[in-house]
């Protein structure tokens, strides 16, 4: 089943890139939102619980900036405890995607892109 | 669906929560709308990029009570963390039920026997001294005491375990919700028409 693995896979590293974004700088979800739909397919509203629950865990923390043009805008930055969950998560993915990695360009032969993908 | 319907939909969905921590969500899922129209999106195509709003807040939901179980560990946070769970789906019901049943039935006489060691450790404490037992006056004395001890340990070791068990329901539960299957694949029986 393609389509679990995908789900589980996308569901793991969701929070991973995340924190992954925030390093770079901090951000406002909207952006946040639109980046990881961007880039993972992921649906834009479900970044709202996701950064409600790294909130609650610590992992960010919020600030408001006043803005040119309307409200308000509500920014996301990395906590410590942020920081160190992101170090040890991309350690955990690194050697994660270098096992699957090493055991996929054993078994599989040169011709690999068969156009059948997952 | 339009902004006011996604909203409308979602303000439904969260009712239960602190009221500030719904005023929070909407206004987070109001400025997402704001932004989107910045951008030049349409209503429709920001609300179908959302997902749909009822799920949303079921997520939004279960956040909150795992939060609050988190925070004070009693009877009504645990049963709202699990109900929050069975109804996001993640936790088969009927799968769970029986086994849950056995279980919390379990633990509940368990408490009702440590209860009843106490008293009758208390009533032999106050009533023994006066049979002339065989140990001498004492004998009861510390005996009860000893019953009622025990009964305290027990119960203190019954919450913890109480504790844990719903620990590891919470946890196996968000192993297992789905978090991102409807901005995936939108759920059939949750799905609304008219977006294509």
């Amino acid at each position: 089943m393609p389509e679990a693995i995908e789900i589980q896979l996308k569901k793991g590293v969701l929070a991973l890139c995340v924190l992954a974004l925030l390093e770079r700088g901090d951000s406002y979800a909207y952006e946040i939102a639109s980046h990881m739909a961007e880039a993972v397919d992921m649906g834009e509203g479900t970044v709202y619980p996701l950064m409600r629950r790294m909130q609650s865990d610590g992992l960010v923390e919020t600030y408001m900036v006043e803005s040119a043009s309307g409200p308000s805008r509500k920014y996301y930055r990395l906590t410590d405890a942020g920081r160190a969950s992101l170090a040890s998560q991309k350690t955990e993915w690194d050697a994660f995607v270098r096992a699957v990695n090493g055991i996929l360009e054993r078994e599989a032969p040169p011709q690999a892109e068969t156009g059948e993908t997952a | 669906m339009t902004r006011v319907e996604f909203m409308g939909r979602l303000r439904r969905g969260l009712a239960g929560l602190p009221p500030a921590a719904q005023e929070e969500i909407l206004a987070d899922y109001d400025t997402h709308f704001a932004d989107g129209a910045a951008e030049g999106r349409s209503e429709a195509e920001v609300a179908a990029a959302l997902g749909d709003p009822g799920r949303l807040a079921r997520e939004l939901r279960l956040e909150a009570g795992l939060k609050r179980w988190e925070e004070a560990r009693n009877p009504s946070s645990a049963a709202g963390a699990v109900m929050a769970l069975v109804g996001l789906g993640a936790i088969d019901i009927l799968i769970l039920l029986p086994l849950l049943t056995g279980v919390v039935s379990a633990i509940a006489g368990l408490y009702v026997a440590v209860i009843a060691v106490f008293i009758s450790g208390g009533g032999i404490l106050v009533a023994g001294p006066f049979f002339d037992p065989p140990g001498g006056p004492l004998f009861p004395v510390l005996l009860g005491l000893g019953l009622m001890g025990a009964s305290v340990t027990g119960a203190a070791l019954l919450t913890i375990i109480t504790i844990w068990l719903v620990n590891g329901l919470v946890w196996f539960g968000r192993l297992h919700y789905r978090l991102i299957k409807p901005a995936i694949q939108p759920e059939p029986d949750y799905s609304e028409r008219g977006l294509s």
